[in-house]
């Protein structure tokens, strides 16, 4: 025995029996297995328990907890679903557009006319700037402009501020949730935010990037102004166009094979004439896995060439086109852009993290793998359900020809399924195929990157269309109909008759949707059938109620438990070391 | 150049009226009282001007603040903004981050933009009968310059000046413009004050 030892064991009162210990071990061990609740133990254990010490008392269950279904107002304010009123300005007759929130007539004029052509008072109800969209010189003279300037920034939305919380300037996909993204966004003027009170991004800071709308044999400028604080560039995807514009620069948008990125605070024009039309893409191609998928793409459509052809050049947030083409007007009686995207959280969520540019870059191009993603939210038009009701409805009436342009900016495929209808493909990515070999269906495929135009036929013959009602217009991949997993969500939309539309834009569902745009079920926090449960029979139930003195008592054994245990052991290596 | 073209670069100005009857609702009862009460009066000295190098907003050289008994000094000044002025971390940047003036001073700034984007100058919280939204407003065009007069109220305090384009405030453009002694310092203003929650560089 050493010294220590020898010295320790000559103190009186110290030690403790060891036959004391080994009851005390046992009598805390059967006081753990009366009183701990059999719920908490595996049910071999609990078999075993109750084989020992007889069948469970009845306990009532759980009730539900107790919830206060707060149903929001519907988001559709009536002063802004009047602007969907079919509306002259500037001499154009801008088409009705029934929706929550339908374009704003004013800029749509501005898109139609360039905003260097219409008056002061129009300019000012826009937002944007005098040369946003210049539009100059007949050049066929067939009675529309045909050089053609457009201005894109890059805004940056739901970013980190180094001053609060919130995220700036705030864009909602969903109620509560607001991932970071890039946008390509027509050429604005004065605040970023509704008003200063606010956080909200204006009404042209939003996802998906503009719709671009051309002639074919245009002459088409494209100035990027580089607004963002990391390099961009503009690649045209299906479109027409020079690889060197006439001064040499390059013009494809891949850095490093055609030219240099494009800086912050730099501005560069990128210049085609296009031969051939159709529903084609733009992108930023700078770190694609990157830029792309925080939102800088966007849909770029040429159209015929035709007399007195004036194109609404900007079509933003998408969906319905209140100014439709020449050729659109002969064969179509409305038309609509749809821009399927989906968004990996992981990636649009960095730049909540950091403000310096450089811990963005690293955390964006080097921290963040693609191929590890996986997609929480998918959008339509930039947003999710229930957002997608407000402004991306596909409003029909029967007997009506109705063009979609359809567009997966996305990285998941799209499987899109019509509700009550068979749609024809007309184009794919842009290029018309033959009439002849033209398929029907009800559901069509697109994956990354690809375009489809279809024909969406409301004429109640059980095949093009089974009449009139609400139609769910969506992604068949199921996870596509949620946001980061719950349902209802991602990119669902309708497809919806005159006759089933309120008279501020809103469908008229069977069902409430009010919770749909209660942040908290998208947050998880409410049973999916609440609305329509009242009963709460799929209720959450309340915590199984374990007493508080069982609890205290369990505690107080644990603890005692534990005390012998290590007095035990240590005893244990002890006489191991004496010997 | 079309005619409407040199319409529209000639000067468009405007009484703000136009800016009051487009700014948003919901500012309270005491601002609702404000607009009635500049309707009747429908003065023409501060205005917005929009043309092809940008626009300036509620421009005032002549009408004092209610607390000015007489004009104060004048007071002239250019701003330099771009990236070359950017510090560290940041992306953009304004030569000076500070400007101070004397109370009721007529201030005369040019904001002369070195990028070929877009920038601002704009001031936050001015006295609202006279500035709408409380705001005077400079926007140059890439490679352009905008200057504008404004006349400061007496009291000493400090005022939030940015560039209110999508995170160029966070990125660098955020200054503050203080009258007489100033009311203390702004939250991270770049050179002046750190930010309150700062990026970690581990
Ligand atoms: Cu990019
Ligand atoms: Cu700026």
């Amino acid at each position: 025995m050493s010294q220590t030892n020898q010295h320790r064991h000559q103190l009186p009162g110290r030690v403790v029996g060891l036959g004391w210990l080994v009851v005390m071990l046992i009598t805390l061990s059967i006081a753990l297995t009366v009183l701990i609740p059999p719920v908490w133990l595996p049910p071999s254990l609990q078999q075993l328990r109750y084989s020992w010490l007889g069948e469970p008392d009845f306990v009532e269950l759980p009730a539900n907890q107790p919830r206060e279904l707060n149903l929001p107002e519907l988001p559709c304010d009536p002063i802004i679903a009047a602007r969907g009123e079919a509306r002259e300005i500037e001499g154009l007759q801008i088409m009705r557009s029934p929706s929550c929130n339908p374009d704003h007539p004013a800029d749509v004029a501005a898109f139609v006319k360039g905003t260097n052509n219409i008056s002061a008072a129009t300019l000012m109800e826009t937002l944007l700037t005098v040369d946003a969209v210049d539009k100059r010189d007949d050049l066929d003279g067939d009675g529309d402009p045909d050089r053609i300037h457009i201005r894109l920034e890059v805004v940056e939305l739901n970013g980190k501020s180094p001053e609060m919380s919130q995220t700036v300037p705030r864009f909602e996909i969903a109620p509560g949730i607001a991932p970071g993204f890039w946008v390509f966004a027509p050429k604005t003027r004065g605040m970023s935010t509704t008003n200063f009170g606010s956080l909200e991004a204006n009404r042209l800071l939003r996802m998906p990037s503009p719709v671009i709308r051309v002639e074919a044999g245009d002459e088409i400028s494209i100035t990027l102004e580089n607004t963002h604080y990391l390099p961009h560039t503009i690649h045209l995807h299906g479109v027409d166009h020079p690889f060197r514009d006439a001064s040499g620069e390059g013009n494809d948008g891949v850095p490093g094979v055609s030219e240099r990125m494009v800086f912050p605070g730099e501005a560069r024009t990128y210049e085609f004439k296009a031969r051939q039309t159709g529903t084609m893409f733009y992108h930023c191609h700078v770190q694609p896995q990157v830029h792309v998928m925080m939102g800088l793409n966007g849909m770029l459509v040429v159209e015929e060439n035709r007399p007195d052809n004036w194109l609404q050049t900007l079509n933003v947030g998408a969906g319905h086109v209140r100014y439709p083409s020449v050729a659109s007007r002969e064969a179509y009686d409305r038309e609509y852009d749809l821009h399927y995207f989906d968004v990996d959280k992981d990636l649009n969520d960095l730049i909540k993290e950091y403000n310096d540019p450089r811990l963005i870059a690293k955390a964006t191009n080097r921290g963040y793998n693609a191929t590890q993603r996986t997609a929480e939210y998918y959008l339509l038009n930039g947003r999710s359900f229930p957002f997608t009701l407000l402004e991306s409805a596909v409003v029909v009436d029967t007997g009506e020809h109705i063009k979609l342009r359809v567009l997966n900016g996305g990285l998941e495929p799209v499987s899109l399924h019509t509700h009550g209808h068979k749609v024809r493909i007309t184009h794919y990515d842009g290029v018309e195929q033959n009439p002849l070999a033209q398929i029907t269906r009800d559901v069509v495929f697109l994956s990354s990157a690809q375009r489809l135009d279809l024909l969406l036929d409301t004429k109640n013959d059980g095949l093009h269309s089974y009449g009139s009602g609400i139609w769910l217009l969506h992604d068949h991949r199921e996870q596509a109909v949620t946001t980061d997993g719950i349902n209802p969500g991602g990119d669902i939309g309708v497809i919806v008759y005159e006759d089933y539309l309120a008279a501020n834009g809103w469908p008229r569902f069977f069902g409430d949707m009010r919770l749909y745009f209660s942040p908290d079920y998208y947050a998880g926090r409410i049973p999916v059938w609440s609305a329509s449960d009242p009963e709460g029979r799929f209720g959450e139930p309340e915590n199984q109620p374990v007493t508080t003195v069982r609890l205290a008592l369990l505690g107080l054994v644990g603890f005692l438990l534990f005390g012998t245990l290590v007095i035990l052991s240590r005893r244990l290596v002890r006489s191991v070391k004496a010997r | 150049m079309s005619k409407l073209d040199r319409g529209l670069i000639d000067v468009i100005a405007f009484t703000a009226l136009i800016a009051f009857a487009t700014a948003p609702a919901g500012g309270g009862a005491q601002v609702n009282d404000e607009r009635a009460h500049h309707r009747q009066k429908d003065h023409s000295d501060h205005r917005m001007v929009i043309d092809a190098d940008g626009m300036v907003m509620n421009y005032n050289e002549n009408e004092l603040p209610r607390d000015c008994a007489q004009l104060g000094e004048d007071v002239t000044f250019d701003v330099h903004v771009g990236v070359r002025y950017a510090r560290r971390g940041a992306a953009f940047g304004f030569d000076l981050n500070e400007w101070q003036v004397p109370p009721c001073a007529r201030v005369a700034v040019t904001l002369i933009n070195d990028d070929s984007v877009r920038h601002q100058w704009m001031v936050h919280g001015l006295p609202r009968y006279l500035y709408p939204q409380g705001m005077f407003h400079l926007e140059a065009n890439g490679g352009s310059r905008k200057t504008g007069k404004f006349i400061v109220p007496s009291d000493d305090r400090t005022y939030l000046v940015h560039c209110d384009m999508a995170h160029h405030m966070e990125k660098g453009l955020k200054g503050q413009l203080k009258v007489g002694s100033g009311s203390g310092d702004l939250p991270s203003v770049p050179g002046i004050t750190g930010a309150r929650r700062p990026d970690r560089y581990l």
